[in-house]
C-alpha cells in the first residue's frame, strides 16, 4: 500500500498527516503565516508520500504549486471524523475563520452541511482576538471563563464590535472571568444555532482548533445533551480526511 | 469557447453583456427614439414600446462605484442599489446618460428612498407597487399606476398611443418573450448547450430589445443553439451537476458565484431571478379589450420576495425544477435584501421536502471579498451531490 499524505492549508495553522498501510506515520502541524506554500515546504522537507491531497483555503494555491488533489474541509472533515468515530453523525468544525456543521453518513460522506459566511465572527480568530482585549494568554483565557460563577452577556458576535462592548464592560468593573464566560457561550449558542440547520440529534464530533478549548468544549456538551466525541488531535481530522481520500482514491 | 458559434454573432460576443444593450441603446438614439430609464423587471416595457420609446436598465452589478455611493448611502444597503446609485453620483453610467426619463418601480424601501435623492436629475415618475398582489384591489391599483405611467410618458415625450398601438406592442413583446425562452430551455436538455454567461448575453440584450430586429436576432440565435445540439456540443462537462439559480438579480460582480460553480463543475442550467427567466416566462394576454389591465395582470404575477406571501415563487420553481431537472437549488440574496434574505427559509424547506434536492443560501455583494468562502462552500455543494 502505498504512503498517502494530507494537508490541511488553514487561515491559522497548516497541518500535516501521512499515512502508510493504515497507520499514521507523521503528524504535524505550524501556525500558518504570510507565506503558506514556504511553510508547506518546510513541513514536507524529508518527508516521502506517494500521493498528496490538500485542503484548506490554501488548497488551490498549494494545487498550483505542487501537484495534487484538491478537496474541501467539509469533505475533508466527513472523511476523518467518519474513521475517527464511525459512531459520529454530525461534525462540527470550528477553526480559524470558519464555522462548519456537517452531518455525514457512515462511509464519510457528506450528507448536509451549514457554514458561516464572509464573516470570521464566532470563530477561532475571534476568541483569540478576545483573549487579547482582556489581557489573557489564550492557554489560560478557557481555564479562566470555567472558574467565573456568572457569564456577562456578550451581544456583539463581530470581532470589532465584540472587542468594544469587552472593553467596555471592564471599564464598568465587571471582572474579566465573567466576560470570558460570557464569550465562550455566545460562541456556544453560535456554533448550535447552525448546528441546528443541519441536525443536533445525533453524535456529534467537535474539531478544528476551537475543540482545544476545553470551555467551549464543556458548554457544548451541556447545551446539547448529546454525545460529544473530541479526537486526540482535533486540529488534524482533516489533514487525516485528506490522506484517507488520498489512499482511497 | 472555441469553435462554437457565439449566439449572437456581432462585435460584442465574449464581451460583458451590457455593453452588447448599450450599443443598442445607442443605436436607438441614434435613430431618434427616446429612451427611459427602468430600475426592474415591474416596469412594463411594453407600455414603453407602444409609445415608441426604448428602456434602458438602470440597476447596476460594478463593485467599482460602491464607494462613492456609500458617502451617501448606507454601507449596510444592498449593494445593486449602492452600486446604481454610485454611477450616477459619479456621473459615469452610460444607460442613465442615455435616458431622459427614468421610471421607478417601489420594489423595495431602500431603491424607494434612493429615487428621492435622484429625483431632481431627470424626469422621474414612482410607480407604487402593491405588495399584496392577489388581493383583487391590487389588479385595479397597478392598473391605475400604468395608466399614470401612461399619462407621464405622453407628456414628457409628446408622443400617444392607443388601444391598437399596445395591443401591437404586446403581440410583438410576447414574440419575444417566446424567443427568450426558447433560447434559454436549451439548457433543459440533458447535455445543455449553453451556460450562465450566454444566458445573461440573452437577457441583457432582450430586456431593451424591440421590434423586428430583436425578434430576427433571437430566431438567428435559436438556430445556432439547435445547430450546437445537431453537432452534440455540450457546455461544460457532459454530467455535470445542474444548478437552479433563484432569488436576487445576479450579474457582473455578484456573477462571482455562476463562475465559482462552473469551476467547482457545476453547470448552471436555469437563472430564476429577474436577471434570468423571470420578465420573460409569461405571456399577456392578447385582444382583450383592455391591454393596460392585461399588462398590469401579467406584470402582478412576477414573484418577486418584496410581494407577500409570495407563495407564486415556489410553484415557478416547482414548474422550473420539473423543465431544468436542477440537482441542487442555490439561493442567491444580495446582501441588506430583506425581502429574499428572510424568504429563503421558505424556500429552502420546499426545496428540501417537496423536491429533495440540496439547497444552498449565498448571502454576498459585488466585492470579491468572500470567494475564498464561497468557494468551499459551492465546491461542498457539488462534492456532496457527486457523493
Amino acid at each position: 500500500m502505498s504512503r498517502s499524505a494530507g494537508i490541511d492549508i488553514g487561515s491559522r495553522t497548516i497541518k500535516l498527516i501521512v499515512i502508510d498501510n493504515g497507520e499514521v506515520v507523521v503528524r504535524k502541524k505550524r501556525p500558518s503565516t504570510y507565506n503558506p506554500m514556504g511553510l508547506c515546504d518546510y513541513l514536507l522537507e524529508g518527508v516521502s508520500y506517494d500521493t498528496i491531497v490538500a485542503t484548506g483555503y490554501g488548497r488551490h494555491l498549494f494545487k498550483n504549486y505542487r501537484k495534487g488533489e484538491v478537496i474541501t474541509e467539509l469533505k475533508a472533515f466527513a472523511v476523518g471524523a467518519a474513521h475517527i468515530a464511525p459512531s459520529c453523525g454530525t461534525v462540527l468544525d470550528i477553526g480559524g475563520q470558519d464555522t462548519k456543521a456537517i452531518t455525514i453518513d457512515p462511509k464519510g460522506g457528506v450528507e448536509r452541511f451549514e457554514m458561516n459566511d464572509k464573516c470570521a465572527a464566532g470563530t477561532g480568530r475571534f476568541l483569540e482576538i478576545m483573549a487579547a482585549a482582556l489581557g489573557f494568554r489564550y492557554e489560560e483565557f478557557a481555564q479562566e471563563a470555567r472558574l467565573a460563577s456568572r457569564a456577562e452577556p456578550i451581544n456583539n458576535m463581530c470581532t470589532v464590535f465584540a472587542e468594544s462592548e469587552v472593553i467596555s464592560l471592564v471599564t464598568q468593573g465587571v471582572p474579566r472571568s465573567e466576560i470570558a464566560l460570557g464569550i465562550h457561550k455566545s460562541i456556544v449558542s453560535r456554533a448550535i444555532n447552525i448546528l441546528k440547520r443541519v441536525s443536533t440529534g445525533r453524535t456529534l464530533m467537535f474539531a478544528g482548533g476551537v475543540a482545544l478549548n476545553s470551555c467551549v468544549a464543556g458548554l457544548l456538551r451541556e447545551e446539547l445533551g448529546v454525545e460529544v466525541i473530541i479526537p486526540d488531535d482535533p486540529q488534524l481530522v482533516g489533514a487525516l480526511g485528506c490522506a484517507l481520500h488520498g489512499q482511497r482514491s | 469557447m472555441k469553435s462554437v458559434e457565439p449566439i449572437f454573432n456581432d462585435g460584442f460576443a465574449g464581451q460583458p453583456p451590457a455593453k452588447r444593450a448599450l450599443g443598442y441603446i445607442e443605436d436607438q438614439k441614434k435613430n431618434g427614439k427616446h429612451v427611459v430609464g427602468i430600475y426592474c423587471g415591474y416596469a412594463p416595457v411594453e407600455l414603453m414600446i407602444a409609445l415608441d420609446l426604448t428602456p434602458a436598465v438602470l440597476c447596476a452589478f460594478s463593485n467599482a462605484t460602491i464607494e462613492t455611493a456609500e458617502a451617501t448611502l448606507p454601507a449596510n444597503l444592498c449593494p445593486l442599489i449602492k452600486s446604481s446609485y454610485g454611477f450616477i453620483e459619479k456621473d459615469a453610467c452610460p444607460f442613465y446618460w442615455a435616458a431622459e426619463a427614468v421610471i421607478a418601480e417601489t420594489t423595495c424601501d431602500g431603491k424607494k428612498k434612493m429615487f428621492e435623492l435622484i429625483a431632481s436629475r431627470k424626469p422621474l415618475h414612482v410607480m407604487d407597487l402593491p405588495q399584496l398582489c392577489d388581493e383583487p384591489e391590487a389588479l385595479d391599483n397597478w392598473t391605475t399606476m400604468i395608466k399614470k405611467l401612461k399619462g407621464f410618458l405622453e407628456k414628457t415625450f409628446e408622443v400617444q398611443a392607443d388601444d391598437e398601438a399596445i395591443e401591437q406592442a404586446i403581440r410583438e413583446n410576447n414574440q419575444k418573450n417566446r424567443l427568450v425562452m426558447e433560447m434559454l430551455d436549451h439548457s433543459a436538455l440533458e447535455n445543455p448547450v449553453l451556460g450562465w454567461a450566454e444566458m445573461l448575453d440573452i437577457v441583457f440584450y432582450a430586456t431593451p430589445g424591440r421590434g423586428k430586429l430583436i425578434n430576427d436576432t433571437l430566431e438567428k440565435g435559436v438556430k445556432v443553439l439547435q445547430a450546437r445540439v445537431q453537432n452534440g456540443y455540450v457546455h461544460g462537462r457532459k454530467g455535470a451537476p445542474r444548478i437552479l439559480i433563484t432569488g436576487c438579480p445576479t450579474a457582473g460582480d455578484a456573477a462571482k458565484v455562476f463562475k465559482i460553480i462552473e469551476e467547482a463543475g457545476g453547470v448552471i442550467v436555469a437563472l430564476d431571478s429577474c436577471t434570468g427567466m423571470k420578465p420573460f416566462s409569461e405571456m399577456i394576454a392578447e385582444n382583450t379589450g383592455d391591454p393596460l389591465r392585461a399588462i398590469a395582470q401579467r406584470y402582478l404575477k412576477i414573484p418577486c420576495a418584496c410581494m407577500t406571501p409570495n407563495t407564486r415563487r415556489l410553484f415557478e420553481l416547482d414548474r422550473m425544477i420539473a423543465k431544468y431537472r436542477p440537482d441542487a437549488v442555490i439561493d442567491i440574496v444580495l446582501q441588506a435584501c430583506h425581502g429574499y434574505h428572510v424568504e429563503s427559509f421558505k424556500v429552502g424547506k420546499h426545496i428540501g421536502e417537496r423536491h429533495h434536492l440540496p439547497f444552498l443560501k449565498i448571502v454576498t455583494d459585488y466585492s470579491p471579498g468572500d470567494i475564498g468562502q464561497l468557494t468551499t462552500r459551492i465546491e461542498g455543494l457539488i462534492e456532496s451531490i457527486e457523493r
